[in-house]
C-alpha cells in the first residue's frame, strides 16, 4: 500500500501543543529512558519520527500515545529538549479529535476562543432553562420540599414529567445527558476501533484475543496500575484519587440524586461518600492547578488551553457543588438554589464538551488502547516468528 | 539605495549581549535606511507577504541583524528576488560571529550594522593599525599544540617562552596510547618532539608554572609568570627514584587519571620532560605540617636537591606575541547519574581507559575489570585494576555522545568521541578477540581523511554498532546492564556487559575562563576562546598579538589541533619578521569603522 506523506502534519500538530518535535535527532533516548516501552510498541521516539515524516496514518492507527501515562522523564533526559513526552500529550489531543467524527472535537482544540464559545453558549442555555423551569414550576426561597426551586417531587400519575422540572425530571435530564455522552464517545470508539484494529491489513485479529484481554478495559480504567509503573508514583496517587473521587461522586448523582437531596431524613452514609468525593476533587484539581501556574513538575510545564478551561470547569463545578451544600444546610435557600444553577451550568458544559470531544474522552480511549495494543501483542507473537535481540549472548 | 534593516535572533548564547533596541534606533538614522523592523526570536519568514512589503516601500537591499542572521537567508533572498529585486543584495550583519555577544556588546553590533547597510565585509572594515614587536613569545600550555607552536618559532631561531601548568609537559596526547586513524603510537609522535623542546637553545621551558598577570599592549606585553614551589632543583634532579621510594603518601596519579596512585613527590610519568621529580604541596606531609612531620625524602635525596621550605616565585618577561594553548579537560561523567559513573566500578571513562589499555598504564596494557581489594590504610574496601588477578571482560559497551550533543550538558559535538571510540573497539578486539563490542552511537561522526574508512574497517572488525543512544547502565546480578534502542531494527535492546565505556566530551579547562578575563578575550557561550574570523582568521583574537592554538579554541583532533599550531607560528613570525604587528580589533571605536566602510565604499 502506498504510504501517503502529509509534510505540514508538524505545523497542524503546533495547534494541539508539540512545537519542537523538529528538534528531536533520534538518539532514542526517550524511549530507552521510558518505563512503559516495550519493543512491541517503541515510543515516544517512533511517533516523533512518524511525525517529522508526516506519516499520518501510522499516527491515526497509532495507539502509543495512550499507552503513554506522561511522567515527562523522557523530556527531563532528552538531549535536544524536544519535549517528547508534551509530543506524546498533543497526539493524544489529536487522536481525539481523528476519532471524533462530528469535528467538534477538531474545532474546540484548534481554537480556544471556539471552545470558550461553546462553554459560554451551553452555560447560558443550560441556566435560561433550569431558570425558567425553576419560576414556573418552583420557587426559588425553596431549596427542598413540594414547592422547590429545582427539585420538587411532582409528578404525573405516577410517571416523572420532565418538562415540569421535578425532582425525577432532573434525575431523567442526568441520564438523557448520559445517554448522549455515551452515544458520542461510543461512536467515537468505534472509529478508534477501526482506526487502530479494524482496517489493519496485515494482521487478522481473532476473537479469542478481543475476548480472552477484555478484563484490561476495568482493569485499567479502575487501577491505572500502568500509572503507577512510572518512576515516580505521586502523580499516579494524585490521578487515581482525582479519577476515583469523580466516578463516586458521578454514581451518586446518577443512581443515587435523591438521597443526596438534603431533607429533614438526611441520609448521612451518602454525604459521608458525597463529601469525600467533594473533598477529593477539589483537593486535587487545586493541587494540579497549581502545578500548572507554578509548573512544578515536567508534565505540567506545558498547558494547552483546554487544559486550563476544563480545570476551571472542574474547579466551578466542585466548588459551586459543596457550596449549594452548605448554603442550604445553613439556612439561605435563595442562594443554595443560585448555587445549584450555576453549578448546572458548569456541569453542562464541562460534561458535554470535554467526555465526548476533549480532555476526558481518554477515560474512555486509554484502557481501550491497552486493550487494544494487548490484542494486537498476542496476535503478533501468535503470527511472526520472534527474532533473536542484540546483545542475547551477553544475556545467556 | 533604499535599504531594510530586519532584526532577527535566533536565540544563540547570551540574549542580554546587545541592546537591540538601541542598534535598531542606529540603524533607522544610518544613510539609506528606509524601514527597520524587529522580527523577534526565531521568526518563520513568509517569503510572499515579505516580497509585498519590499515592494510597496521599494527595498533594494536587505541587511538581516542578529546573533545569527545567515539562519533567515534563504526567506529573505526569495523574498527579494519575488519582489523584482536583486537577490544578492541581502547582506548579513552577525552580531555573534563578530564579536558582539561578548564584551564590546551593542556598540560592536551597530558597527556591524553599519558595513552590511554599506555592503562591505566587517573584517575589511574593522582592522586595526600596526604596532611595533618585541621578538619574544609567550606559549601558554605545553601540549602538543604549544609543544608544535614553540619548536616552529624556536627553529626559526626566535625566543620562545613555553610555560606549562604540571611538572611536565606532554598535555592529554602524552596520555593517549594510540592515534586514530592511523593507530600510530601516540608516544612515538610525541616524545621526540618533547625532548625536542627541552633541548631547544632558543626555547625558555618553564614547567610548574602559571601566568599569573598580563599588562601592556600588542606588540609588548609583560608578563608575570609564578614559578610554583617545585621544591626540586630541577638542574640537579637525575631522577633516582630514591624520594618517591620513601615517601609514605599516597594520592591518585593525574596523569593515570586517578587508575593508580602515585606518592607525594613524583615523576608525573617515566617519559616527563623535564626529567625532574616534583614536590605536590597540596598533598605533601611536610609542606601540609608547616615542616612539622616528615621530610624523609630531602633526608634519602643523594643530591640533596630537596628543598621543601621552597616558596613561588614570581618572575617578569616581555613578550610581543602571546599564544594560548591550554587546552581542555573532559567532561565530569559524575554528573550524568544514569550512567552510573562513580557507583559501578567498571563503568570508566575514555581517558581512563586510554590509560587501561596503554602500554606504559597501571596494568601494562592488559585490559581487565577492576578486582575488590581490602585497603589497610583507609580500613575500607576498593576497587583496583589488578593485571594478575583482574578478569578480561567479556563484553565492553561504549557509549558516544557523554556529555555532548545533549541539551542538559553541552549543547556541542565534542568532535573527537566516535572516532576514539573506534579506536577503542579496535583496540578491545585486537587485545581480546574473544570479547564482544558493543558501540552506542547517535551519528557516526567520522569527518576526516581516512576516518571513514577506519570505521568501516572497525565495523568489519567485528564490533557490534548500535545506532541509538544509551539510557542507562545499571546494576543487576553483579554484572552492569545496558539499556537503549536500537533505531534501524526499532527494538529496545538491554543486556549485561562487563565493562562499559564513557566517550566522554571536552569541556574548557578551569584556567580559560581565568585566562579571558585576563586578557580581556572572548569566549563563545561554551568558554572556547573565541577567534576574530571563524574562516578567515581561526587563530587571531579581538587583540592583537594574542593567539589561540588546539584545543582552547573549541574540540579538535590531533592533526588539525598540530596543524593550527603551526599556523600560529607562521603569525607569529611575520610579525616579528616585519617588526610589527596588528592592534587590538576590540580597541577600534564605532566611528572609526564607520569611516573605514565609508571609505572602502568610495574606492
Amino acid at each position: 500500500m502506498a504510504i501517503r506523506a502529509n509534510p505540514k502534519l508538524i505545523y497542524e500538530l503546533e495547534k494541539y501543543g508539540a512545537d519542537d518535535v523538529s528538534k528531536c535527532y533520534h538518539c532514542g533516548n526517550c524511549s530507552a529512558t521510558c518505563p512503559l516501552t516495550s519493543s512491541d510498541s517503541i515510543f515516544p521516539r517512533r511517533d516523533m519520527r512518524n511525525l517529522q515524516m508526516g506519516l499520518e496514518s501510522n499516527l491515526e492507527s497509532s495507539v502509543d500515545p495512550w499507552l503513554c501515562y506522561y511522567c515527562g522523564q523522557c523530556s527531563d533526559e532528552c538531549p535536544r529538549d524536544a519535549e517528547p513526552g508534551e509530543t506524546m500529550m498533543s497526539l493524544r489531543r489529536w487522536l481525539t479529535s481523528r476519532y471524533d467524527w462530528t469535528g467538534i472535537s477538531r474545532l474546540i482544540y484548534r481554537s480556544w476562543k471556539a471552545e470558550l464559545s461553546a462553554i459560554v453558549f451551553l452555560a447560558i442555555i443550560t441556566g435560561i432553562f433550569f431558570l425558567a423551569m425553576g419560576f414556573w414550576k418552583g420557587d426559588i426561597h425553596d431549596y427542598d420540599g413540594a414547592n422547590a426551586f429545582l427539585q420538587s417531587g411532582e409528578s404525573w400519575y405516577g410517571i416523572p414529567v420532565f418538562w415540569r422540572m421535578s425532582g425525577w425530571g432532573i434525575h431523567l435530564f442526568d441520564w438523557l445527558l448520559a445517554a448522549v455522552l455515551v452515544f458520542f464517545l461510543g461512536t467515537n470508539c468505534i472509529r478508534m476501533w477501526w482506526f487502530s484494529m479494524g482496517r489493519d491489513r496485515d494482521l487478522h485479529f481473532s476473537l479469542w484475543a478481543y475476548v480472552k484481554n477484555i478484563w484490561l478495559l476495568p482493569f485499567h480504567f479502575f487501577t491505572q496500575k500502568r500509572y503507577a509503573t512510572c518512576e515516580r508514583k505521586t502523580p499516579w496517587a494524585i490521578h487515581l484519587w482525582l479519577m476515583l473521587s469523580y466516578v463516586t461522586m458521578l454514581i451518586l448523582i446518577m443512581v443515587f440524586l435523591e438521597l443526596m437531596w438534603s431533607g429533614p431524613g438526611v441520609d448521612w452514609r451518602v454525604h459521608a461518600f458525597g463529601l469525600t468525593a467533594a473533598g477529593g476533587l477539589l483537593i486535587t484539581s487545586l493541587y494540579v492547578l497549581r502545578g500548572r501556574v507554578v509548573k512544578t513538575e515536567t508534565h505540567y510545564k506545558y498547558s494547552h488551553e483546554s487544559d486550563w478551561m476544563f480545570l476551571i470547569l472542574l474547579l466551578v463545578v466542585t466548588c459551586t457543588g459543596i457550596l449549594q451544600f452548605f448554603l442550604h444546610r445553613f439556612g439561605s435557600d435563595v442562594a443554595a438554589n443560585i448555587a445549584y444553577v450555576v453549578h448546572l451550568m458548569a456541569v453542562v458544559p464541562m460534561l458535554g464538551l470535554e467526555v465526548p470531544f476533549s480532555k476526558w474522552s481518554h477515560l474512555a480511549y486509554r484502557p481501550l488502547g491497552m486493550y487494544f495494543h494487548h490484542v494486537r501483542e498476542d496476535t503478533v507473537a501468535a503470527e511472526q516468528p520472534v527474532r533473536e535481540p542484540l546483545g542475547a549472548a551477553q544475556a545467556a | 539605495m533604499r535599504i531594510g534593516v530586519y532584526l532577527c535572533q535566533a536565540g544563540i548564547g547570551d540574549p542580554d549581549a546587545v541592546d537591540l533596541h538601541s542598534i535598531a534606533g542606529y540603524a533607522a538614522n544610518l544613510p539609506g535606511v528606509e524601514v527597520v523592523k524587529d522580527l523577534g526570536k526565531l521568526p518563520r519568514i513568509d517569503p510572499k507577504v515579505l516580497a509585498d512589503e519590499i515592494k510597496s516601500s521599494k527595498i533594494e537591499r536587505i541587511v538581516i541583524a542578529g546573533d545569527s542572521p545567515g539562519f533567515f537567508k534563504p526567506g529573505f533572498t526569495r523574498a527579494l528576488a519575488l519582489a523584482g529585486g536583486d537577490p544578492t543584495e541581502v547582506k548579513l550583519a552577525s552580531f555573534r560571529e563578530y564579536g558582539a555577544s561578548t564584551g564590546a556588546g551593542t556598540d560592536r553590533a551597530k558597527s556591524v550594522l553599519a558595513c552590511a547597510t554599506l555592503g562591505v565585509p566587517f573584517p575589511l572594515a574593522a582592522v586595526p593599525d600596526t604596532t611595533a614587536v618585541h621578538p619574544d613569545t609567550l606559549v601558554v600550555g605545553g601540549g602538543v599544540a604549544g609543544i608544535q607552536a614553540a619548536l616552529e618559532i624556536g627553529d626559526a631561531g626566535k625566543k620562545v617562552y613555553l610555560v606549562e601548568r604540571t611538572g611536565t609537559i606532554g598535555g592529554h596526547m602524552a596520555q593517549f596510547d594510540k592515534t586514530f586513524p592511523t593507530l600510530d603510537c601516540a608516544a612515538c609522535i610525541l616524545t621526540p618532539k618533547m625532548v625536542a623542546v627541552g633541548q631547544h637553545e632558543m626555547i625558555d621551558l618553564m614547567t610548574y608554572c602559571e601566568v599569573d598577570d598580563v599588562s601592556g599592549s600588542p606588540g609588548s606585553y609583560k608578563v608575570k609568570i609564578r614559578k610554583k614551589a617545585r621544591r626540586v632543583d630541577e638542574d640537579a634532579c637525575v631522577a633516582c627514584h630514591d624520594c618517591a621510594a620513601v615517601c609514605p603518601v599516597r594520592v591518585p596519579s593525574e596523569f593515570d587519571n586517578g587508575i593508580v596512585e602515585r606518592k607525594a613527590v613524583y615523576m608525573p610519568f617515566p617519559q616527563a620532560v623535564p626529567n625532574v621529580y616534583v614536590v605536590d604541596g597540596d598533598s605533601c606531609t611536610y609542606v601540609q605540617s608547616d615542616g612539622k612531620k616528615c621530610g624523609v625524602c630531602a633526608k634519602k635525596c643523594p643530591k640533596e636537591c630537596i628543598d621543601l621550605d621552597q616558596t613561588d616565585e614570581i618572575v617578569e618577561i616581555e613578550v610581543g606575541n602571546i599564544i594560548l594553548a591550554v587546552g581542555y579537560e573532559v567532561y565530569d561523567a559524575h554528573k550524568i547519574e544514569r550512567y552510573g559513573y562513580g557507583a559501578l566500578p567498571n563503568v570508566l571513562t575514555a581517558l581512563e581507559f586510554e590509560r587501561l589499555t596503554n602500554a606504559s598504564g597501571p596494568t601494562g596494557g592488559k585490559i581487565v575489570c577492576k578486582t575488590k581489594r581490602f585497603n589497610k590504610r583507609k580500613k575500607a574496601d576498593e576497587w583496583v585494576f589488578d593485571a594478575d588477578e583482574g578478569e578480561s571482560p567479556k563484553s565492553i559497551a561504549i557509549v558516544h555522545c557523554v556529555g555532548s550533543r545533549d541539551a542538559n550538558h553541552n549543547p556541542y559535538c565534542s568532535r573527537v568521541c566516535c572516532m576514539y571510540s573506534l579506536k577503542f573497539a579496535h583496540l578491545v578486539t585486537e587485545k581480546l578477540p574473544d570479547a564482544d563490542c558493543y558501540e552506542f552511537y547517535i551519528d557516526m561522526r567520522a569527518f576526516g581523511k581516512g576516518y571513514e574508512e577506519f570505521a568501516d574497517r572497525i565495523k568489519a572488525e567485528g564490533t557490534f554498532v548500535i545506532r541509538g543512544r544509551t539510557a542507562k547502565v545499571h546494576e543487576a546480578d553483579g554484572r552492569l546492564v545496558i539499556r537503549g534502542e536500537e533505531i534501524v531494527e526499532e527494538e529496545l535492546v538491554e543486556f549485561p556487559v562487563d565493562m562499559v565505556l564513557l566517550s566522554v566530551g571536552l569541556v574548557p579547562t578551569a584556567d580559560s575562563a581565568r585566562l579571558a578575563a585576563m586578557l580581556g578575550l572572548a569566549t563563545d557561550g561554551d568558554g572556547w576562546f573565541s577567534e576574530l574570523d571563524y574562516n578567515a582568521a581561526p587563530t587571531e583574537t579581538e587583540r592583537g598579538g594574542i593567539y589561540v592554538a588546539g584545543l582552547c579554541q573549541g574540540p579538535k583532533d590531533i592533526p588539525d589541533t598540530v596543524a593550527q599550531a603551526s599556523a600560529v607560528a607562521a603569525g607569529v613570525l611575520k610579525s616579528i619578521a616585519i617588526g610589527r604587528g596588528l592592534d587590538s580589533r576590540a580597541d577600534l571605536s564605532l566611528s572609526d569603522i564607520e569611516a573605514r566602510a565609508a571609505s572602502l565604499t568610495r574606492a
